[in-house]
């Protein structure tokens, strides 16, 4: 199996471009999860979403039970969850590769 | 990809910030490490991921245009991807076009090319130490917008 940045790159440029702190986040794309475990011990809430249901499994598996309350996984696409959405709900949203 | 956009700019406070992350438009380098030792085996030359990051550029592009979000701060960093053996590379890599290309066409566009550095990089891991490893190196764009 393949080692995907090993160096920690994505997330220390995550971290080095936005603060965290206190923020209700919106994570689109977000796989199984690993990056999003990797700052949510900083924010509000999370809502993580991402349209393949596996990655979303795993995603769930994953979170620790100190960070049961903060973070929410969920399998949907974008533009299904953005209509259960009120306006001006999130201080961040994160697009990781989303866009392609 | 702007209809997400503008969907994104509804759902933001207006205190909000959008990051924005995904691979430059650009071939990934692929280079052998021997002991430290770097040597070139070529470039990942994908159509459809070149065409898929453009094309995320362009979205965000447009939104800026139109006024929707200006950019705050935007850097570049390195994403390496180690591969063990050439083999694991290759069956990685064919799974990631399967999954990518959009179409029969675009796939046998870029089969060929991913064929031919699988063969190059096989060739440069035989003469190479039983150590070496593979390392693709993804440039990637971060970008922090604030709603305007």
């Amino acid at each position: 199996m393949s080692k995907h940045d090993p160096e920690n790159n994505e997330i220390r440029a995550l971290l080095d471009i936005v603060d965290f702190s206190g923020k209700h986040i919106l994570e689109i794309g977000c796989g199984d999860g690993n990056k999003t475990l990797r700052y949510t011990e900083q924010v509000a809430h999370v809502t993580a979403i991402d349209p393949d249901a596996d990655q979303i499994t795993l995603a769930r598996k994953q979170i620790p039970d100190h960070l049961q309350k903060i973070i929410e996984f969920h399998h949907t696409p974008f533009d299904d969850f953005a209509k259960t959405c009120l306006p001006a709900a999130f201080d961040i949203v994160i697009l990781a590769k989303s866009l392609c | 990809m702007v209809h997400a956009l503008e969907e994104i700019h509804r759902l933001l406070k207006p205190t909000g910030r959008l990051i924005d992350i995904h691979p430059v438009a650009i071939s990934p380098r692929l280079e052998i490490n021997e002991a430290g030792k770097i040597h070139l085996a070529g470039y990942l030359s994908v159509y459809q991921w070149f065409t898929d990051f453009q094309q995320a550029d362009n979205a965000l592009m447009k939104i800026i245009q139109r006024g929707l979000f200006i950019v705050e701060q935007a850097d570049i960093f390195d994403v390496p991807i180690h591969y063990a053996s050439v083999a694991e590379m290759k069956t990685e890599l064919m799974k990631e076009l399967d999954y990518f290309a959009r179409d029969a066409r675009s796939a046998s566009e870029d089969a060929p090319n991913i064929e031919a550095l699988i063969t190059k990089a096989d060739k440069l891991m035989k003469l190479a130490a039983n150590t070496a490893y593979l390392i693709a190196h993804e440039p990637t764009h971060i970008s922090r917008l604030k709603p305007a």
